[in-house]
């Protein structure tokens, strides 16, 4: 014993070191089999039971190819292992836990999370490019070498999900092509030979001729209104100041957004670069050029018919207003922001057209998000990111405002005709506006009103945000670059104003 | 130990280097501060052996017997030891066996089945067993050589201009990129870059010894051309190939297939490529072919800097091929002087001595066999080189001066860079017919579309 201790005296270090030795390999050797055993794909989707994610995986072609390669979920969903594996691995793991044992999944809006911004948080470049490291393969077309190039060349604003986003889950609804024959489901039915006339100043609904489209017309009176939002409004931005009283003219404005149906009898009737002969009749159209086909799915599988139309650019949003004034014989166009926010408030200053404040509703607040909101109210009156799963929704889900338009703060944005600037407000020299028109140049327009991707402080009538012409088109592999459909913006359409025919009196 | 051995050993030499490097520019003067002066290899420049070093056997097979094929073979087989011929290609047999009679003057030979010709050829050349491929045939012709060389794994020697058009030149850069993820190293005929007295002034000048670069001119004016007028038998296609030339289509035009060069110095020079062209262009005395004989192009580089492009090929004119680069502190002819914003001279190259110990005008190694030395010694020593999408980019800049002088609109890099066009037939055979383009005459539209038969 004593000659035992005497030894270790001497050779204390060395036991110390050894008995550390030994102790890190038992603890080592449990926590790589825990490592991988929890990095097994039967692993991961013993939770990851929500909608098809297992399925729609084994679909995509990263199961489901002749090579008979297996790109397994931690392949994607984690980094490279030399790169923050296991720190990544800890993070999700956490928040996975905490999310199984304390939130339920049926209250998740998973439909809402199939998004390029998302995916992007789910998944990694560097897990992508591990595999994927040669980008110019002898197999890949010439227009999948200028693809990857052009990424290659904008690394900084561009992410392999922005194409590829559903190579690892497959979706079949996803198209990466021009459609060609979008817009050609329609079939024969009863068709409108005239336009509406009117004789007063009243609502009135509009047959689009040559198609069996109509839509809604609601008178709006002029008055007078403060443009923008007082400096205490919660959530207010500079550029919706300073407060500017406006006199806004009389005019029709739509009661809900343009629909797919509605824009679907322009693109029919007028879209004829790129599509077939047959569907061509320029002459009709009076040279108002229409759109090309788009990329893709512009609708996003979502539905067409009624849901508002997306997607289109500005441009297409003006050539639609003036293809519509040409086979109707009135002026339509899109709103100014003026005559946006005036029909928008409704008749009121408060920051919403119904009950409540945006401190009420917003989920940038700490306590809102994690107390809840009572959302009774505000989802009466307006689909936005609270209620609507993600994607656009149908015109008649919600109550319109006083003036009864419906959805003018939510759904999906609203391009403005106005050149958008942050000091437009101060730049206006007159004391009192009458009818005002924005800014006579700029580089992007006014976009107003949320969408189904907004958090209720974005909904505020008084809220302005602008086209964002690259960003929108990031994605568009063409070149040059579609001047009738953004790649990359969902959430905005229009919604068309009518003027006043000089020859109606009003009261 | 050993190791540490080596370490200690190269930080003296690296110790010592500096030392050395750092009284010579104290005794040139020209360099502003000399601790801070960066290394050739630390600008990127290639390393400058005499020869390269012994390894692997490496065969080359040559694409494109001409007159260039025929010297870049020679070139390459003069940069080391253990180099040899593997194949020989060409669309035309009296060509290959050109190059199989200048080889037979060295005692070297080449098979009769490692010889191919006709248009398929250069398919045949890379299948058959060689290391590295030469590219020299005319440029309508590179990209799909290029593409097919890096898909079969072999190393690239290719002449400039790499491609004629914007899809030819992406689709370098698309194989270019290849050929990096897949170790294949890849130099380009731009000898400027492998040529002494130009890395010894780029040295100078990218540590400051000009200030920064704001202005530039680049050169290539000189007599007419060869060109061939057309025999009995021979089809619209075999004409033109033999007078590839004179032919746009083929050729790029003599801005991209000479001019290229001073414009590659340029854009090396000043670190970056032009935003945008704008230029003049005419054909006044040459006898065949559709292509210009002069171009003037103001190359725009952002902030006011700018560059003047010229090039002409006529008889009886002043001539000159060269370059210049003006800074803040003082201007250069990129090659061999450095000059104070008074015209004193502050640096110039020392070129060897003669037996009479007279300084020469040439290198000691000459730049045509420097290049394949770097790709020789960067296959056997694993040191890596790709210089496909440089040369591609600078390829371009020509394309888009060519392009502002053919159309006389200004282009723009991000036009000219997305571009979809594409000159020659869509399918090409010694019978296809293909009517070449009228020579464009500037603000008129270009009828330089795709209609073979």
């Amino acid at each position: 014993m004593k000659r035992l201790i005497l030894l270790f005296k001497r050779k204390k270090t060395l036991f110390i070191f050894l008995a550390g030795f030994a102790c890190t390999l038992i603890l080592i050797y449990p926590f790589n089999k825990a490592v991988s055993y929890t990095s097994t794909d039967n692993y991961c989707n013993s939770c990851h039971v929500h909608d098809h994610a297992e399925d729609s995986w084994r679909l995509s072609a990263h199961v489901n190819n002749k090579s008979g390669v297996v790109v397994h979920c931690v392949d994607c969903h984690l980094p490279p292992k030399e790169e923050g594996y296991l720190k990544a691995k800890a993070y999700h793991g956490a928040k996975d836990l905490y999310g199984f044992y304390f939130k339920d999944s049926a209250d998740y809006k998973w439909e809402s999370k199939r998004t390029a911004e998302l995916a992007n948080t789910f998944t990694y470049e560097s897990s992508c490019k591990k595999c994927h490291s040669n980008l110019y393969p002898a197999t890949i077309s010439t227009k999948g070498a200028d693809s990857h190039m052009h990424y290659e060349n904008h690394n900084e604003t561009m992410t392999c999900l922005n194409c590829h986003m559903h190579t690892g889950h497959y979706n079949p609804n996803y198209q990466h092509a021009q459609n060609q024959s979008f817009g050609d489901e329609e079939g024969p039915k009863e068709l409108f030979t005239e336009a509406t006339t009117i004789s007063s100043f009243e609502n009135y609904v509009e047959n689009i001729p040559g198609s069996s489209v109509s839509f809604s017309m609601v008178a709006i009176d002029g008055g007078e209104f403060l443009l923008g939002s007082p400096e205490d409004e919660s959530y207010r931005r500079k550029d919706e100041g300073p407060q500017r009283k406006v006199k806004v003219s009389p005019f029709f404005m739509a009661e809900v957004e343009v629909s797919w149906d509605e824009f679907l009898a322009w693109f029919g009737q007028t879209a004829s670069e790129g599509r077939k002969e047959a569907e061509t009749n320029l002459e009709e159209v009076d040279a108002i050029s229409g759109a090309t086909p788009p990329w893709g799915a512009p609708d996003q599988g979502w539905g067409k018919g009624q849901r508002p139309a997306i997607t289109m650019s500005h441009h297409a949003a003006v050539q639609y207003c003036r293809w519509l004034s040409h086979v109707t014989g009135k002026t339509y166009r899109l709103p100014t922001e003026a005559e946006w926010e005036y029909a928008a408030r409704g008749g009121k200053q408060t920051a919403y057209p119904f009950e409540g404040s945006p401190k009420d509703y917003s989920e940038l607040s700490f306590w809102n998000k994690w107390l809840g909101v009572d959302t009774a109210v505000i989802g009466r009156y307006v689909s936005y990111k609270a209620n609507s799963n993600g994607k656009s929704q149908l015109a008649d889900m919600v109550k319109a405002n006083p003036y009864g338009l419906k959805n003018m703060n939510g759904n999906v944005a609203e391009f403005c005709s106005d050149w958008y600037s942050a000091d437009t407000y101060k730049n206006y020299k007159e004391e009192e506006l009458i009818d005002p028109k924005g800014p006579s140049r700029g580089r992007e327009h006014v976009v107003r009103g949320g969408s189904f991707r907004s958090d209720a402080s974005e909904l505020r009538s008084a809220a302005r945000s602008y086209t964002e012409t690259k960003n929108w088109l990031k994605t568009d592999p063409q070149m040059p670059k579609s001047i009738w459909w953004y790649s990359d913006a969902n959430h905005v359409g229009f919604r068309v104003v009518c003027e006043v025919p000089e020859n109606i009196e009003i009261k | 130990m050993n190791k540490m051995k080596k370490n200690i050993d190269r930080r003296k030499f690296i110790q010592n280097a500096s030392m050395a490097s750092a009284v010579g520019a104290l005794a040139l003067g020209a360099l502003g501060s000399c601790k801070s002066a960066k290394t050739p290899e630390e600008l990127g420049l290639p390393p400058l052996r005499k020869a390269a070093p012994k390894g692997k056997k490496l065969k080359a097979g040559l694409i494109g017997c001409g007159h260039r094929g025929t010297g870049a073979l020679l070139n390459f087989l003069s940069a080391g030891p253990d180099l040899e011929v593997g194949a020989l290609g060409d669309v035309f047999p009296e060509k290959v066996a050109s190059v199989r009679d200048r080889l037979s003057k060295y005692k070297l030979s080449v098979p009769d089945d490692k010889c191919f010709t006709g248009l398929d050829a250069f398919q045949k050349v890379i299948d058959s067993d060689v290391d590295v491929v030469l590219l020299a045939t005319p440029p309508y012709f590179r990209p799909d050589h290029f593409k097919a060389a890096v898909q079969a794994k072999k190393h690239v020697f290719m002449e400039k201009p790499v491609a004629v058009d914007s899809v030819g030149i992406r689709s370098v850069i698309a194989s270019a990129r290849a050929a990096k993820q897949m170790g294949l190293n890849v130099v380009t005929g731009t000898q400027r870059r492998h040529q002494r007295d130009y890395l010894a002034c780029y040295e100078q000048v990218a540590n400051g010894a000009i200030g920064q670069p704001l202005s530039a001119k680049a050169f290539w004016n000189q007599e007419h051309v060869w060109f061939r007028r057309r025999q009995a038998g021979w089809t619209d296609m075999e004409y033109m190939l033999r007078n590839w030339n004179n032919f746009y289509w083929l050729s790029g035009d003599h801005i991209l297939d000479t001019h290229i060069h001073n414009i590659d110095v340029v854009n090396w020079f000043m670190g970056k490529t032009p935003l945008s062209a704008t230029g003049y262009g005419g054909r006044h005395r040459r006898e065949t072919g559709n292509q210009f004989d002069f171009f003037s192009i103001d190359f725009n580089y952002g902030n006011g800097s700018f560059s003047h492009s010229m090039c002409r090929q006529i008889d009886n004119c002043s001539n000159g091929v060269g370059e210049m680069v003006m800074g803040t502190k003082g201007y250069t002819n990129c090659r061999d002087k450095i000059f104070d914003l008074n015209g004193n001279i502050i640096w110039q190259y020392q070129y060897p001595l003669d037996k009479e110990g007279n300084p020469t005008t040439k290198v000691k190694v000459s730049p045509y066999i420097q290049e394949h030395i770097h790709l020789v010694t960067a296959i056997r020593s694993n040191i890596y080189v790709n210089e496909g999408e440089r040369t591609a980019l600078s390829n371009l800049t020509a394309i888009m001066g060519r392009e502002a002088a053919y159309t006389g609109k200004q282009i723009t890099w991000d036009q000219i860079m997305s571009s979809k066009s594409k000159l020659g037939p869509d399918k090409l055979d010694m019978n296809t017919v293909y009517d070449a383009p009228e020579t464009p005459i500037p603000g008129t539209a270009i009828k330089n579309t795709s209609n073979s038969h």
